[in-house]
């Protein structure tokens, strides 16, 4: 790739460089950009990304539990209409009661992802509108989609069983027999048994 | 004459044999099985010259078609749709998420067998079946209801205890009216 080509991707880095304290920076490759920021700067980020870069669509946002290190990180993922890049901001926050801020001011919908992510993680977002329940209906138990919940054990109490499918396995195991890959030991501690 | 059990019995065939040409399926899909309901119903594979069509409301309805995987969120609203459906009734599970879980069996919020919590008559395996095997299907169910062993919502009243308490162990808020007919 030459230099020419990332053109866009880079005069957006050097901007942001400019103005904000960035943890980590770097150029996925060709119309991906990732920059990591701590939760403070979240609001300022994506604001001069959408008011003065032209990232005007907010795609997604998702969260992704690194239980190893104690943290959930909140990943937003812009997108620029007419150059067509893809612009990732990432941020963590502690696993035990996070907070982030609520960003459904600059985009409407930013607030249905954050009560999902809300139900399934146990993040919470500073004024947040809307019911604390939302997907799941009557939930009493840890937020499902973090890693340290034990999904077959609760499956296993909760709902019936019919026999037939003793075979079924976790599929980290098939992997690891399919390919002869080691699993690092952070997937092992977590695996079923 | 109704006494008579002779007559009783011929009254029983006729019944059945109009009950088993007129099976109206309530339109409500709960997983991705739903989507060959369509195809099903329409001029390629035309259910209806067996008699099967859509029904609006639960209330004009003989079948409920479970399409798949039943969240309990959903379950809930399905004991209620069944519980209004008028005798006699049918349930197919369709699909084999209502076997016994398919591919969504450790799903933290999906149940994995249905006839612990309604009765089913028929099953449809495949994930999910095609056209023909719908169509299959309820020919199976047709051949059941004609020989009068279609009695899952007789299952249902008689066994109502077994039946809500397996519902009650997996929807925790019970908010609903208790089943009567
Ligand atoms: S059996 Fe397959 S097609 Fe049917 S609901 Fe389950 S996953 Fe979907």
């Amino acid at each position: 790739m030459s230099e020419n080509k990332l053109h866009n991707e880079q005069k957006l880095l050097d901007l942001l460089e400019k103005k904000f304290i960035l943890k980590e920076s770097k150029i996925r490759r060709e119309k991906r950009v990732e920059v990591k920021v701590e939760p403070k700067e979240i609001i300022p980020v994506l604001l001069y990304a959408k008011d003065n870069s032209g990232y005007t669509a907010f795609t997604h946002m998702s969260c992704v539990d690194w239980i190893e290190d104690g943290e959930f990180e909140v990943v937003y993922i812009l997108w620029h209409p007419e150059e067509k890049i893809n612009f990732f901001v990432k941020t963590r926050v502690p696993r035990d009661n996070g907070t982030l801020p609520n960003i459904d001011f600059i985009w409407r919908q930013a607030n249905t992802y954050e009560r999902e992510i809300r139900e399934m993680f146990g993040i919470q977002f500073e004024g947040l509108i809307g019911r604390e329940e939302f997907i799941l209906e009557d939930w009493e138990h840890m937020p499902p989609m973090r890693r340290d919940f034990d999904t077959a054990k609760f499956v296993e109490k909760t709902y019936f069983y019919r026999p037939g499918r003793e075979d079924a396995k976790d599929v980290r195991e098939y992997v690891q027999e399919r390919t002869d890959e080691e699993l690092p030991d952070f997937a092992k501690k977590y695996s079923r048994d | 004459m109704y006494n008579d059990k002779e007559s009783q019995k011929i009254v029983d065939i006729i019944q059945n044999y109009a009950r088993k040409h007129s099976l109206f399926v309530l339109a409500y899909g709960t997983g991705c099985g739903a989507i060959e309901i369509p195809p099903t119903m329409t001029s390629r594979y035309d259910a209806e010259r067996f008699g099967i069509r859509g029904a609006a409301t639960p209330r004009q309805a003989d079948v409920l078609l479970i399409t798949g995987y039943l969240a309990t969120k959903s379950l809930k609203r399905v004991i209620k749709v069944y519980e209004q459906m008028q005798d006699p009734k049918y349930v197919i599970g369709f699909g084999s998420c209502t076997i016994n879980g398919g591919m969504y069996w450790d799903s933290y919020n999906t149940i994995n067998v249905l006839d612990k919590y309604l009765p089913v008559d028929v099953y449809i395996n495949g994930c999910m079946p095609r056209p023909e095997a719908v169509i299959a299907g309820f020919v199976k169910l047709q051949k059941q209801i004609q020989a009068g062993k279609a009695d899952g919502w007789d299952k249902y009243k008689k066994n109502l205890d077994y039946y809500k308490e397996n519902q009650k162990k997996v929807i925790t808020n019970w908010v609903m009216p208790d089943f009567n007919w």
